[in-house]
């Protein structure tokens, strides 16, 4: 009996501890009251996706204060953010996103981060018929289930991601062209296929394939994929990297001291001071990485959502993902003006008003195929002195020179 | 060849910090039985505590583990006399469940204090690396081998040559023969859990310069550091030096020679096999407690 009483009150505990664990809501504060248009998201603000996950929810905060501030959404109406935490969790999202729909009764929906999380969410939003679109899940098997109802607001997805930058480096003069590479990605459906498009770039370029390897997120063993990267002496290494792994690379690279001449990795370079101050200002010269938001960009509204951004959360950076964030309530608020309805029963003509416009978003303008694929092409990015600065396109460049390589060493 | 012989030292270097992680694991299930779930736990803790103090005054993480070690052990000696006295005669799945709520409490309270993001610190020598030839040593890695040197050493001394090394010794061959012999098993068991969890706070300066952490990083931890003392053989401490650093090699060997996505799989089939051909792990043996208490 005693024993019993011990097996009841552990586990009672942990199911205690559990349920209070599970997602806080935060209404993010809106209007109140019965008239405002309730748009739901969850986002990942805590666990492995926390940061790009809080920089997101900062972008649909500024644009819910900017479009209140202009009047309102429709008819008046001002918007009132309702955002969930899914943990970075793939079963909190999908609880998440029903409850929204069904319990908080939201009239919109906007997605979430990362291509892991948004493939199941998407398929909330498709099944109850209810447009979504969203920030930042590039991968392409997002794309491949004949979905009506999902959208991705950001220039082109994984599998084109690098294209522009592939380019540039098959287009080098001959002396200058690479030879070899070596492609360590993690297993993750937005990296995996980044690095996958630019080799088969490379690859048609005759550029050889000297490693290809993937790892996971909780075992990544960066120490002996830098050595394995050491002893085949790629002269570019594409690393398809979240934050974390991103930066521990580049540390594994520099224990291992093994220099590529050209280093690219994807997410972690574009994530400013964090990546900065993780590796050291001076590692940080001449990595490229691909981007969708400058904030010098010269496109419609830039200039007032990085204002708008600094006066809400201080600071001179202005993360990407809250970029991106704001321009996927952009492309919501296109759609909700130019059909001019809200109606759970009318989104598919906001879909097809998508698939059939142009928006101009801070991204520059985005279209869309039948399936929701974008159909732009990236900014390239490279830290030069310390700062993150777009060097590809040309009309969109922020610096007038491209540096040739990886110089961990620091600039001069 | 060189790409052999660094994945080996690679290997060796990691196995020796996992051999520190799962040292107190192993203490505190040889001498009390208890499955001590929540020792990831107190790992992570450490390492949030070792981020903390290196953000605020710059402490290196390795003298912060003189600090670590009597603040854990202190802790260990509190938390084993709150929690796991009152059920110490209960069968080991009571030991399991709580220390699984007291390590999802500690999770829930990093959270708060910390927040659920990644940390990591970066000592100023945590990019460089000694350098033989060829070879290349991570710092960082070479001073988390020695300290698990240092505390493995200091543990095996007190166990063999103190008088408490000796009633812990007793108490986990025989409990009632250590009672009858003048051995206050209770405190001997509060002074190990407290031990263990001591080696827990060193472990945590150190993982937290190789790994970065989250309060939910626990779960990968305690997974690993039981294969690993399941593969030694549960409740002996060279056991435990021998499955880490097997472990390790095997881990760097799969990333070299099979590919990194296997990394986590394949040591564990290589746990696996050896459990097949010897159930009671490298050097484990039968206790005698086992018949004791049957």
């Amino acid at each position: 009996m005693h024993k019993l009483r011990w097996l009841v009150l552990a586990l009672l505990t942990m199911a205690a501890l559990v349920a209070g664990a599970c997602g806080d809501d935060d209404d993010g504060g809106g209007e109140a009251g019965g008239e405002a248009v309730k748009i739901g998201a969850s986002l990942p603000l805590t666990g492995e996706f926390s940061e790009p996950g809080k920089a997101a929810k900062q972008g649909y905060e500024v644009w819910e204060a900017m479009v209140n501030e202009k009047g309102g959404l429709i008819d008046g109406r001002k918007v009132q953010m309702v955002i969930k935490d899914d943990q970075s969790n793939q079963n909190t999202i999908v609880a998440d996103y029903n409850a929204l729909i069904s319990r908080d009764k939201v009239d919109l929906l906007l997605g979430t981060f990362s291509s892991l999380l948004n493939l199941p969410a998407s398929a909330v939003a498709e099944r109850n018929r209810m447009l979504y679109v969203e920030p930042a899940g590039g991968a392409p098997e997002l794309f491949e289930r004949d979905f009506k109802f999902l959208f991705f607001a950001q220039q082109a997805t994984a599998d084109k991601q690098g294209e522009v930058w592939a380019n540039y480096i098959t287009e080098l003069p001959e002396a200058e062209r690479p030879k070899t590479a070596a492609y360590p990605t993690l297993d993750d459906p937005f990296a995996q296929p980044t690095s996958e498009g630019i080799e088969e770039i490379f690859s048609k370029a005759g550029i050889k394939t000297v490693y290809r390897e993937t790892y996971t997120i909780d075992n990544p063993n960066l120490d002996g994929i830098a050595s394995a990267l050491k002893a085949r002496n790629p002269d570019v290494v594409v690393h398809g990297a979240t934050f974390e792994d991103g930066v521990g690379m580049v540390r594994a690279l520099r224990k291992a001291n093994f220099t590529p001449k050209i280093l690219y990795q994807t997410t972690a370079p574009s994530l400013g001071d964090q990546y900065s101050k993780a590796i050291g200002k001076d590692t940080t010269e001449g990595i490229f990485y691909a981007v969708s938001h400058s904030k010098e960009a010269s496109t419609p509204g830039n200039e007032d959502f990085v204002a708008k951004y600094q006066e809400m959360f201080g600071g001179e950076e202005v993360p990407e993902d809250a970029a991106d964030a704001y321009a996927t309530a952009q492309v919501l608020e296109a759609a909700v003006k130019a059909v001019g309805t809200i109606d759970r029963e009318r989104q598919l003509e906001l879909a097809d008003w998508l698939r059939e416009n142009e928006v101009d978003t801070i991204l520059g303008p985005l279209s869309w195929d039948d399936l929701g694929r974008p159909e732009g092409e990236f900014l390239v990015g490279q830290w030069q002195s310390g700062v993150p600065e777009i060097v590809l396109p040309e009309e969109a460049a922020t610096s007038d020179e491209i540096l040739p390589g990886w110089r961990p060493e620091g600039p001069g | 060849m060189t790409e052999f012989l660094q994945a080996l030292i690679l290997g060796l270097l990691i196995g020796g910090v996992y051999a520190l992680l799962a040292s107190g694991l192993t203490l505190i299930f040889g001498v009390m039985n208890v499955i001590n779930i929540a020792h990831g736990a107190f790992l992570i803790l450490a390492a949030f505590v070792t981020w903390s103090l290196w953000r605020a005054i710059g402490l290196d993480p390795l003298l912060a583990i003189l600090l670590l070690t009597p603040a854990m052990f202190a802790f260990g000696w509190l938390l084993y006399n709150a929690t796991i006295r009152p059920i110490r005669k209960a069968p080991p799945a009571a030991s399991v469940l709580l220390t699984f709520g007291v390590a999802l409490f500690l999770e829930g309270i990093m959270g708060v204090i910390w927040g659920n993001t990644s940390h990591s610190v970066r000592p100023s020598y945590a990019n460089d690396s000694f350098n033989i030839g060829e070879l290349f040593l991570p710092k960082a890695q070479v001073y988390g081998g020695l300290v698990a040197i240092v505390v493995l050493a200091s543990l095996y001394l007190v166990l063999t040559r103190s008088w408490l090394g000796r009633a812990i010794r007793a108490s986990a061959v025989n409990p009632q023969g250590a009672e009858l012999v003048g051995v206050n098993v209770a405190s001997v068991a509060a002074l190990t859990f407290a031990i263990g969890v001591a080696s827990a706070g060193a472990g945590g300066a150190i993982a937290s310069v190789l790994y970065p952490f989250l309060p939910g990083s626990h779960y990968q931890w305690i997974a690993r550091l039981l294969g690993i003392i399941v593969l030694g053989g549960m409740g002996s401490l060279p056991g435990a030096v021998i499955g880490a650093l097997c472990l390790g090699v095997a881990e760097l060997m799969t990333v070299t020679y099979i590919g990194p996505e296997w990394a986590t799989g394949v040591p564990y089939a290589f746990v696996f096999i050896v459990l097949l051909l010897r159930p009671q792990g490298i050097l484990g043996t039968r206790l005698r407690q086992d018949v004791a208490t049957a």
